[in-house]
């Protein structure tokens, strides 16, 4: 166990060491491209075979690994351990699994990326980031790989830093997600501050302590409800919810593996991980779980709305991702982890297929891209430099080309035919068409949402129907992506000569297993009056396991329950067909975007513009911060307003200018600031 | 009668030595005028006193009848100060060299400036904590204005000594006023004579003084106005020393005063709300500032300022968060020494250096990777990141102050490390994320190589901040120990 | 009585220079007004039965220090001082801080000193403050600070040299 364990988190770490010390001192190590992509592969896939073996010689009683005491002072005393149980198991085997799935897609991907050794070094570390989060056997271990997670997701999505979008992007998420760090770090404190000295033994932070109903019992209400909500905060972060959820979108711009690896599968369910391993507590905070349900629920609608006006492929499942994230916060919030943690599970199958499925199309589209340039089609600037908000239908390419942009597809399917269909799958997935995974995990959701409004609590109704209406517009712009990218005809110049190719097999394996998982992966959670759900047995094992839930007094009648499983299919139904042969994006083309734009009118704007979230936090939050720093602090710094002078000889003059005017004044300044604070701290002590 | 002196000179063998040594730099270098073996009997001497402190860390006494502390607590904080020297010894060298201001008598004031911080770190009682407050200072105005041929160093030279006098005089007014409060010089001796006297308001403004002057020395806000001119006009390797040492120095001085002398709940004095006050202003002014800087040397110095703030926190914590503040002046040793050096290696034709903007550091990552891989280091590690040094010293801060009943503190603390992230990424953005085209070609026409001893000292910060991370258990434990029980704080080594 | 009476004479006579030495705008007749100043210090001292610590004010201050003082106010050959100027806000604050502290700081010794201290008997003051018993009070319980004073003034004389010699310019 120890050993196993202990290969599982180092290998990931060696191998991104090995390949970046490499990459980074011997240049020539950089070319071998074979060598680079198949040591990362085997750095995820040897621990994926380890987490099987743990998982099949697992037998229901969670066990934890130490390996050395992190850190000792007074009565903190941290260890560095883990803990294998059902919840950290499930995690670890989507994480590697698919992971390993996405090193193999990369290796053709990347192909002939001068940074390929760095994309590599990066990935590798990323998965023993998210192996640190999800193995964590205490707060301070899960934080290490929290913050490692973002900052590997920092590192790839500047991973193309030339174009200064990217590098900007990259910030963004990394600061935003400080955010909903910092918040997490608080949470620990107060837990700290709490149970510190109240136990038998040093606290390390530890689950087994924390979790147990003893220790639970020490939190008064409000402070239970403050320590649910910071870490709720920190979950917005990381997990992209409202209001914390502008920088996943812009996220898109690292390569697309990361997207489907990082911004789909795995980083971004991290803050749905956190709350399901510490349901026990968050569960004793009832506010705080409705606060969650709604944020989740609204989320999930608002994503979708705009996803439904995006062109770029990417972005349009990047809100996708926002939106079904969304939904994995409903279902914790109406206290259905497990379901939380089933959709994060059937999610990662179907998401990380579309994202792999969208890369293989942009590959197929940069192919088409450098033929058009060769042949004198397009004008210097390949790419097209700001996206038009509002779509101009008409002749978008015009001059220039998005390798991203559906609007330039259309009938890719007759080129791309595995990757048509493992996309056409995983839209149907996602969508919730029966039996596909989607449907299971999505139709639990709603089922759970519905069966606590039963129970008497009114407002999660009202998360139910938003559930529904989000999972109709689901149905709806999920189906249009995938017939603007492979249906109807060509719409890029010269399609009659210029042709994609199908992508490498190394790209094609993993698209074809993710289909299949996303076929077969619902069957894991099948809904009671289908025979149960072995996942919920296996994750709340009676009470037993690292998942709680609420205890219902009424359960919903059978007739109902067939009638809402009857309820799901209709709408996931009714989405693709009316997309398909209603509004006919196949056929139309982006025309057809008009009769969406005419049914919600002025609506379709705000969509479109994101409801300008990133303008308000623009104005309302950047640059009052700034702004305050540079002008309202600038008299305390008199170098800040005239500190950079160019050129020797101003130099040399500013600074004879300036020495007159310190000696008569500014060390004065400084003097009376020091004077106001003798002032202060005199008061202070004497009136203290 | 007097036969203790020899004993106590034992006692005291680091700070002695040191002192010695510098003395005899002045001695050979007025014979064989910047000698090379100069550094090499400086480095030396920091080494043997290291060896020597690192042996004593697990005894505690005083020498000198208590004016001066040995061993324990005295010991882990000489180890941090000689720990800066050395860093910055080795770093000059290639450094002042380039520039041309490789004199021997440098080493002589950084040595003798090193013995100050050590006596101001181990006083017993104030008349050592005067002592060695002006020795330290003295030291650092000279090297401060170093470099004559340039005004910028000569302004903030001239600019440190006069606001260092001014803050010298609230400090002995402060010590004249304890005295007269208590009628002993002892600092352990205090409480009780205080309790006997009963002049309490008299004892609170003199503690009140005393504490503007460390705030000065700490460059806590407002008390910080010199700091930025200071960093930026000094020797960048020697600005890295001053704002190590010297402020580790300061920090241990005033945990032995708020140690020894304030644990006063029979008196009913507290200094609390005025250490949580003022980290609170210093946390949010240095950080906010530290944004609107382009230069990185003044940007260093405006965090420097934060940094002081966060231990301050530890501080206003009261004992919890004495080790905390040990272990995070450690951690802040290591990774500003690292980022000044870093800077200083940036500065190879000793001009254009001192004003490196972030516009002017464009794509050093990819020129120099080794530069570049560290300096990211020691950013992630200044603004707090797990599972380097930073985030612990961080962690243990703030988790003190939220024990001690402080969460408005830490909460404030927390939200200002949140924008301090954007500035030190912004460092890195420009070393890995721009192209070298982006920067000013005057500044980046020289092809520049890293001196080797410079490379030793990085890639040594850089495993020191890491281990110190994955294992900070060990000086955890031993910075813990010092202050275990209210008993043992009152007795503090 | 005629102590008291000569310390409050000589307390005022010392503040009055001081303030002189900062209303004088020629340089020589500040360092005078200065000179006057410390000597009132010393004063203070003898009458508090401190003569070797007066003895030596006079001598470190009023002698060595104000002669160096006025060596360089005639070798920079400073005519007079600017004028102090007109008004402005800043100086308003400066003044009204100012005013601040020494409010705060007589607090602290009028009001804060709630217990007097026991007067020290004449013979026992002057025995503690006597050459013999400093001197040996310096040379072993104070020895550590000793030597590091030593150095301290040795570091002083280096760095002045340093930063004044002409190599470096």
């Amino acid at each position: 166990m120890h050993t196993t364990v202990l290969l599982i988190l180092i290998l990931p770490l060696a191998l991104a060491a090995f390949n970046g010390l490499m990459g980074l001192f011997v240049p020539a190590y950089r070319k071998n491209e074979w060598l680079i992509g198949g040591l990362g592969t085997l750095a995820v896939a040897i621990p994926f075979v380890l987490t099987v073996k743990l998982f099949l010689g697992f037998h229901g009683e969670a066990e934890v690994v130490h390996f050395f005491t992190w850190m000792a002072a007074g009565d903190l005393q941290i260890e560095f351990a883990y803990r294998i149980d059902q919840l950290s198991l499930v995690m670890t085997l989507v994480v590697t699994g698919v992971g390993a799935l996405i090193h193999l897609y990369s290796i053709g991907y990347m192909h002939g990326d001068s940074g390929y050794w760095r994309f590599f070094a990066y990935l590798n570390l990323f998965i023993f980031a998210m192996l640190n989060l999800v193995l964590a056997e205490n707060l301070l271990v899960l934080f290490l790989g929290w913050e490692g997670v973002g900052l590997c997701s920092y590192l790839l999505i500047g991973f193309w830093y030339t174009d200064l979008k990217n590098s900007a992007a990259a910030n963004k998420a990394f600061i935003v997600n400080r955010i909903g760090d910092f918040a997490f770090l608080l949470a620990m404190f107060v837990i700290f501050a709490v149970v510190t000295g109240k136990t038998d033994g040093a606290f390390g932070l530890d689950f087994t302590t924390l979790l147990a109903p003893e220790t639970l019992g020490l939190f008064g209400a409000g402070t239970l409800l403050a320590v649910a909500l910071l870490f709720f905060v920190g979950a917005t972060g990381k997990s992209a919810q409202i209001p914390l959820f502008v920088w996943l979108p812009d996220a898109m711009a690292g390569p697309t593996p990361v997207s489907a690896l990082i911004h789909a599968a795995t980083m971004v369910t991290s803050g749905l991980y956190l709350l399901a391993r510490l349901s026990p507590m968050v569960l004793m905070a009832p506010t705080a779980m409705t606060i969650i349900a709604i944020v989740g629920a609204l989320t999930a609608i608002m994503a979708a709305t705009i996803a439904i006006t995006q062109n770029d492929i990417k972005r349009v499942l990047a809100y996708s991702t926002v939106s079904q994230l969304g939904y994995m916060f409903l279902a914790a919030g109406v206290g259905a982890y497990f379901v939380a943690i089933f959709h994060v599970m059937t999610h990662a199958f179907f998401k990380a297929c579309l994202f792999l499925g969208s890369g293989s199309v942009i590959h197929g589209m940069h192919e088409v891209e450098h033929e058009l340039e060769h042949k004198g089609f397009l004008g210097s600037h390949g790419k097209s430099e700001e996206e038009d908000p509002l779509m101009a239908v008409e002749l978008p390419y015009e001059g220039k080309f998005d390798a991203q942009d559906m609007r330039t597809m259309g009938g890719l399917k007759r080129f791309m035919p595995l990757t048509r269909w493992t996309f056409l799958i995983a839209t149907l997935a996602i969508a919730g068409i029966p039996p596909l995974a989607g449907f299971f995990s999505k139709d639990e959701i709603l089922f759970k949402a519905f069966e606590l409004g039963y129970n008497g609590h009114v407002w999660s109704y009202f998360v139910w129907i938003i559930g529904l209406v989000t999972a109709v517009l689901t149905a709806i712009y999920m189906t249009r992506a995938y017939l603007l990218t492979f249906e109807g005809t060509p719409r890029w110049p010269d399609a009659m000569d210029t042709k994609p190719h199908e992508s490498p097999w190394t790209m094609t394996v993993p698209l074809v297993v993710l289909a299949a998982l996303s076929v077969v992966g619902g069957f894991v959670g099948l809904p009671a009056v289908l025979g149960g759900s072995e996942i919920h047995h296996f994750l709340v094992h009676d009470g037993h396991g690292p998942v709680a839930e609420p205890h219902h007094e009424f359960h919903v009648p059978v007739a109902i329950e067939w009638g809402l499983l009857f309820l799901g299919l209709a709408i996931a139904a009714g989405g693709v067909l009316f997309a398909w042969f209603v509004i006919r994006w196949g056929s139309r083309g982006p025309e057809a975007d008009t009769s969406v734009k005419r049914f919600f009118g002025p609506l379709y704007g705000t969509f479109s513009r994101k409801y300008s979230v990133d303008e308000i936090y623009q104005k309302w939050v950047v640059n009052p911060v700034v702004n305050s720093a540079r002008k309202i602090f600038a008299p305390f710094d008199e170098s800040a307003v005239d500190g950079a002078v160019n050129g020797v000889a101003k130099l040399v003059q500013g600074i004879a200018l300036r020495l007159r005017g310190i000696q008569t004044g500014v060390v004065q300044h400084y003097a009376l600031a020091l004077v106001l604070g003798v002032v202060v701290v005199l008061a202070l002590m004497l009136l203290g | 009668m007097y036969d203790f002196l020899l004993p106590d000179m034992g006692a005291t063998a680091p700070i002695l030595l040191v002192a010695l040594i510098g003395v005899v730099l002045v001695v050979v270098d007025s014979f064989s005028n910047d000698s090379a073996s100069i550094p090499w009997l400086s480095g030396a001497v920091l080494v043997a006193a290291i060896t020597i402190e690192l042996a004593r860390v697990g005894v505690t006494d005083s020498a000198f009848m208590g004016h001066v502390m040995s061993g324990g607590f005295a010991s882990f904080v000489n180890v941090v100060i000689l720990l800066g020297a050395l860093g910055s010894v080795i770093l000059s060298v290639p450094y002042l060299s380039r520039t041309g201001h490789n004199f021997g008598e440098v080493h002589a004031l950084i040595l003798i400036a090193t013995a100050g911080m050590m006596v101001l770190a181990n006083a017993g009682s104030l008349i050592t904590l005067f002592v060695g407050l002006e020795t330290m200072s003295i030291c650092l105005y000279v090297l401060t204005g170093l470099v004559r041929d340039n005004e910028r160093a000569n302004e903030s030279a001239l600019k440190y000594f006069l606001l260092g006098a001014f803050s010298t005089g609230f400090f002995l007014y402060g010590i004249a006023l304890l005295y007269g409060a208590t009628g002993t010089m002892m600092l352990s001796d205090m409480p009780a004579a205080l309790v006997e006297t009963g002049r309490t308001g008299f004892f609170a403004g003199g503690v009140a003084l005393l504490l503007i002057g460390f705030f000065f020395k700490v460059s806590a806000v407002p008390f910080h106005m010199w700091t930025p001119d200071v960093y930026q006009g000094a020797p960048t390797t020697l600005a890295g020393f001053m704002s190590t040492a010297s402020k580790t120095a300061a920090f241990a001085a005033l945990i032995l005063v708020l140690g020894r002398i304030l644990p006063l709940d029979d008196v009913g004095l507290d200094t609390r709300h005025v250490l949580a006050i003022v980290a609170a202003i210093t946390m949010v002014v240095g950080n906010v500032l530290a944004l609107a800087q382009r230069n990185i040397k003044r940007m260093l110095a405006y965090s420097s300022i934060a940094h002081a703030g966060y231990i301050l926190t530890g501080l206003a914590a009261g004992a919890l968060g004495y080790a905390g503040a040990l272990y995070y002046l450690l951690a802040y040793t290591v990774m500003n020494i690292g980022a000044f050096g870093v800077m200083s290696v940036l500065e190879w034709d000793g001009k254009q250096g001192a004003e490196q903007t972030i516009d002017s550091l464009a794509g050093i990552g990819s020129r120099k990777p080794l530069l570049g891989v560290a300096m990211g280091v020691f950013m992630f590690a200044l603004s707090g990141f797990p599972p380097l040094a930073g985030f612990f010293g961080k962690y243990f801060v703030f988790a003190a102050a939220v024990d001690a009943g402080l969460t408005w503190l830490a909460l404030i603390g927390v939200l200002a490390s949140v924008v301090s992230a954007y500035y030190y990424l912004r460092v890195l953005v420009a070393f890995w994320m721009k192209k070298p085209e982006d920067a000013h070609v005057s500044v980046q026409s020289a092809a520049f190589d890293v001196p080797l001893f410079s490379k030793v000292v990085l890639v040594a910060c850089v495993a020191a901040l890491i281990a110190l991370g994955i294992v900070p258990g060990f000086i955890t434990e031993a910075a813990g120990a010092f202050f275990v029980t209210p008993e043992a704080t009152a007795l503090l080594p | 009585m005629l102590e008291t009476f000569l310390f409050f004479l000589f307390a005022i006579v010392a503040v009055v220079g001081a303030l002189g030495m900062l209303i004088a705008r020629n340089p020589v007749s500040s360092a005078l007004w200065m000179i006057m100043t410390l000597f009132s210090i010393a004063c203070l001292y003898i009458t508090l039965n401190a003569e070797f610590i007066g003895v030596i004010q006079v001598l470190v201050y009023a002698g060595a220090i104000m002669v160096l003082f006025l060596f360089v106010i005639m070798l920079l050959n400073l005519e007079s001082m600017p004028s102090l100027g007109d008004l402005d806000w800043r100086k308003v604050v400066a003044f009204a801080l100012g005013i601040a502290v020494l409010a705060q700081l007589l607090v602290v010794i009028s009001l804060k000193l709630d217990v007097m201290p026991e007067p020290v008997a004449i013979a026992e003051a002057a025995d503690a403050t006597s050459a013999t018993n400093i001197g040996i009070a310096l040379l072993t319980e104070h020895s550590f600070s000793l030597e590091i004073i030593g150095v301290l003034l040795l570091a002083a004389t280096v760095g002045a040299v340093m930063l004044a010699k002409k190599r470096f310019v």
